[in-house]
């Protein structure tokens, strides 16, 4: 099978490279490509030098528009499997190659879940803070909720994909919230859609910082984009 | 029924004929703007048909004040002012909605645009390394 592990990064320098060769080791014969979202440090001179496909957006997109190029460009070069993990090293490659297998055994999308269970004691344990946990917990419930189906982790950006998940998300994929919505969005259309427990790292560089306000907002913003989603005409496999 | 509601609703607030010059003037003044504009090159044509018509409404009702004593007397109010007032926000409501639809369709393409330049960037690259290696 032909498999692409994508990293959609914006101003990682500090941690791409090492996320790359991660990716390497973890998942060998996969293509390594990262989406550079219109990062103005040397992300994608260190990316290229690291032996990644780069692709360059020209300017910076937001993350769904980074997933999406992954996709569009994995389709057209006829990869029938793809993984993703985040730039900034949350995201250890080992966990991934188990996201990988799950889509292999048959899943059309699987998602690493931070929540769902401890699975390996000798990583620590993802560290949240009380604020984004709750949030977290909102989200979980309203998605859910809207799909008939537990999950406990919607904002996780590790993943891995099969050709016909793919295939929706180049379809369309939301600009504004594209994890939460792209899970609602594949259950519609009848993907069959797994969560795995895995681990994630704390971030080691970087912010990640989000007020009660903006929070907020998020969570509003959430709940009018799956109220929407579930009015909108179900997607069908062309 | 119709008739007896139509019955109460005579308007009684018109315009002075100082607000009828000043609006035909403003009128006059914003159609110039906006042919200025296309001619600068700051505005399409495709934008600015739906502005110039703004323009001829509001020149129309300044000359003829009937046109908004029908209005009004359509709309069951009984100030000119305030049937013209309504309007005008309606159509303004409207057309700002319209925008921000072509907005998020520019947005879209304008995605599409660079996501499909950054791709034909990997495959340029690929092509340079094959290349290299011959």
């Amino acid at each position: 099978m032909k498999k692409l592990i994508f990293i959609p990064a914006w101003n990682e320098e500090n941690s791409i490279e090492a996320v790359i060769s991660d990716a390497r080791e973890h998942v060998p014969g996969a293509d390594i490509m990262v989406v550079d979202d219109g990062s103005t440090d040397r992300t994608a001179a260190l990316a290229r030098r690291a032996g990644a496909l780069v692709a360059s957006l020209p300017f910076n997109q937001g993350v769904g528009a980074a997933h999406q190029t992954a996709y569009i460009f994995a389709l057209g070069q006829g990869y029938e499997i793809c993984g993703q993990l985040d730039g900034d090293g949350q995201h250890p490659a080992s966990e991934v190659a188990r996201l990988i297998e799950e889509v292999e055994h048959g899943a059309d999308l699987a998602v690493g879940s931070r929540f769902a269970g401890n699975v390996n004691p000798d990583i620590p344990e993802y560290r949240s803070t009380f604020a984004r946990r709750l949030g977290q917990r909102l989200f979980s419930l309203l998605v859910s909720t809207s799909t008939r189906q537990r999950f406990t982790d919607t904002t996780s950006g590790m993943r891995a994909l099969n050709e016909k998940a793919m295939r929706l998300f180049a379809d369309r994929y939301s600009s504004e919230f594209a994890e939460v919505e792209s899970l609602q969005q594949a259950v519609r259309a009848g993907l069959l859609v797994r969560e795995v427990p895995v681990h994630m790292l704390a971030r080691e560089h970087g912010r990640s910082f989000i007020g009660p306000l903006t929070s907020a907002y998020y969570i509003f913003k959430t709940l009018i984009v799956l109220l929407i989603g579930q009015l909108r005409p179900k997607q069908v496999e062309s | 029924m119709i008739w007896l509601l139509a019955a109460d609703t005579e308007p009684v607030v018109r315009l002075t004929p100082q607000a009828r010059i000043l609006g035909a003037i403003l009128a006059l003044a914003f159609m110039v703007l906006i042919l200025d504009l296309i001619r600068r090159d700051k505005l399409l044509e495709r934008y600015s048909i739906v502005w110039f018509l703004l323009g001829i409404g509001m020149l129309l009702g300044a000359i003829f004040p009937v046109a908004l004593e029908w209005l009004a007397k359509a709309m069951g109010v009984r100030d000119v002012t305030i049937a013209l007032f309504s309007v005008t926000l309606l159509i303004l409501l409207a057309l700002s909605l319209n925008f921000s639809v072509i907005a998020s369709r520019q947005s879209k393409q304008i995605t599409r645009l660079a996501q499909q330049q950054a791709i034909d960037g990997i495959e340029e690259e690929a092509g340079a390394v094959e290349g290299r290696d011959r």
